[in-house]
């Protein structure tokens, strides 16, 4: 029933950012580098198409003075 | 009817019956005098006009906007006779007439809420970042609803909104917001902010939105609440004890979720970044690399040049040790048949073998001395 993005949109957003810190240590691995930036590359462009494509769903509750 | 006598109690219900049939509501503007509260809980004033002045009566939790002597009104009340005989209005509900009366509420309730501390910096909460399920009460008839929603959509998607649709004018919207904001709190999967919207209006439209029940509904929503009310210029209470202001209902959409092109270009950047981040230490380990294979060749090159020059020098000794240079310089060498090469001493009458540096000479010892 839900179109939450909780286990979309932002929670790939999180894991992208995830990503982003494991570049800040001072010396990684290249090799592990190019597995982890494969993985950062593809979930940005999942995140471009989500955003792209998800709409919002909106529900208007009735109020009871209103019933 | 003239024939039957009727008891005080019973010609007072007569009355207020006929009264209540004629007449359920009536709505009555004039300027309040004689206010008080009885026992912190019973409302007594008067309204007049130039002219006249009726007596009102209303329990506290009805009285909504702060009231004085000198105000101007409208009450919305049952007309009643008491049981002394006294001709009453019971009010139900009363509105503030003309900017004066308007302004002059407003600044008494902001300052007693402001007392209490509604208002404070340090109550105010945080909005989440990317909400997925939100709370909207507004009309949904309104422009300002419209606005919103397009701008929320434009920017952001996949939430979940909840709109309660309430009216956003009249003498019972502030009571329909109320219910609302408690309906959204109560949802089992509940809200992460609400927010309360309506477009533009004139002074009088916009003071639903100074009622004191509703200011304390928003100071005590379990969720964070959003306003926006009116136009940016426009001052409601609403504004001061929201956990955040939104000077449009355009302005709130922008401040609750971020604009997915924004959103887009910094996910870009991020890539590109990473990008940069590794030909940066693809050039940090290379230079390592470099480093290494210097300093291993260096290393090489002194040890070679280390062994080199102890073979020259072992050369050079051995070169001065030869015995045929003492013989270039002039030196002879003696050999006996007996000693050898190495002659300490002879007997007379020894052969010895004298090498020069020109010639091999035979000699007969005639004479030794001791040194």
């Amino acid at each position: 029933m839900s179109t939450k993005n909780e286990n979309t949109i932002s929670v790939n957003l999180k894991k992208l950012e995830q990503l982003m810190e494991w570049f800040d240590q001072d010396e990684f691995e290249i090799e592990s580098a190019i597995t982890k930036f494969d993985e950062a590359a593809k979930l940005a462009d999942e995140i471009k198409l989500q955003l792209a494509g998800v709409e919002n769903k909106i529900t208007v509750l009735k109020q009871k003075t209103e019933q | 009817m003239e024939n039957v006598p009727l008891s005080v109690t019973d010609a007072i219900a007569l009355v207020n019956q006929t009264l209540e049939y004629a007449y359920p509501t009536v709505v009555v503007e004039g300027e309040v005098s004689s206010f008080k509260v009885n026992q912190g809980k019973f409302v007594f004033f008067d309204i007049k006009d130039s002219e006249s002045s009726l007596g009102c009566f209303m329990m506290i939790f009805n009285l909504r906007v702060p009231l004085e002597d000198g105000m101007k009104i409208r009450v919305i009340a049952r007309p009643t006779l008491t049981k002394w005989g006294k001709f009453s209005l019971t009010v139900r509900d009363i509105v503030p007439v003309g900017e004066g009366s308007i302004k002059r509420a407003f600044q008494l309730l902001k300052e007693k809420l402001d007392k209490e501390g509604l208002f404070a910096a340090e109550r105010k909460r945080s909005l989440p970042y990317m909400p997925s399920r939100i709370g909207v009460i507004s009309s949904t008839q309104a422009a300002g609803y419209g606005d919103f929603i397009k701008i929320l959509s434009d920017r952001w998607g996949g939430m979940d909104i909840v709109v309660v649709h309430t009216q956003v004018q009249g003498a019972d919207a502030s009571r329909q917001i109320v219910s609302a904001l408690k309906k959204l709190n109560e949802l089992s999967e509940p809200v992460e902010l609400i927010a309360v919207i309506r477009g533009g209006g004139s002074i009088d439209d916009l003071a639903v939105f100074n009622d004191e029940l509703l200011i304390r509904a928003v100071a005590a929503s379990r969720a964070p609440v959003i306003s926006g009310v009116g136009h940016e210029q426009d001052e409601t209470l609403i504004d001061f004890v929201a956990d955040e202001r939104g000077s449009t209902p355009s302005n709130v959409a922008e401040r609750i979720v971020p604009d997915k092109r924004a959103v887009t270009d910094q996910l870009s950047g991020n890539i590109e970044l990473l990008i940069a981040k590794m030909k940066h230490r693809v050039q940090v380990v290379h230079s390592h690399i470099e480093l290494s294979l210097e300093l291993a060749a260096r290393s090489t090159v002194q040890s070679y040049e280390r062994s080199f020059s102890r073979y020259a020098e072992m050369r050079r000794l051995l070169s001065e040790l030869d015995p045929r240079r003492a013989l270039m310089r002039g030196y002879s060498l003696m050999r006996t048949e007996k000693n050898g090469p190495v002659v300490t001493s002879a007997d007379v009458g020894d052969t010895i073998l004298i090498e020069t540096k020109q010639a091999l000479i035979n000699a007969e010892v005639t004479d030794v001395n001791e040194k």
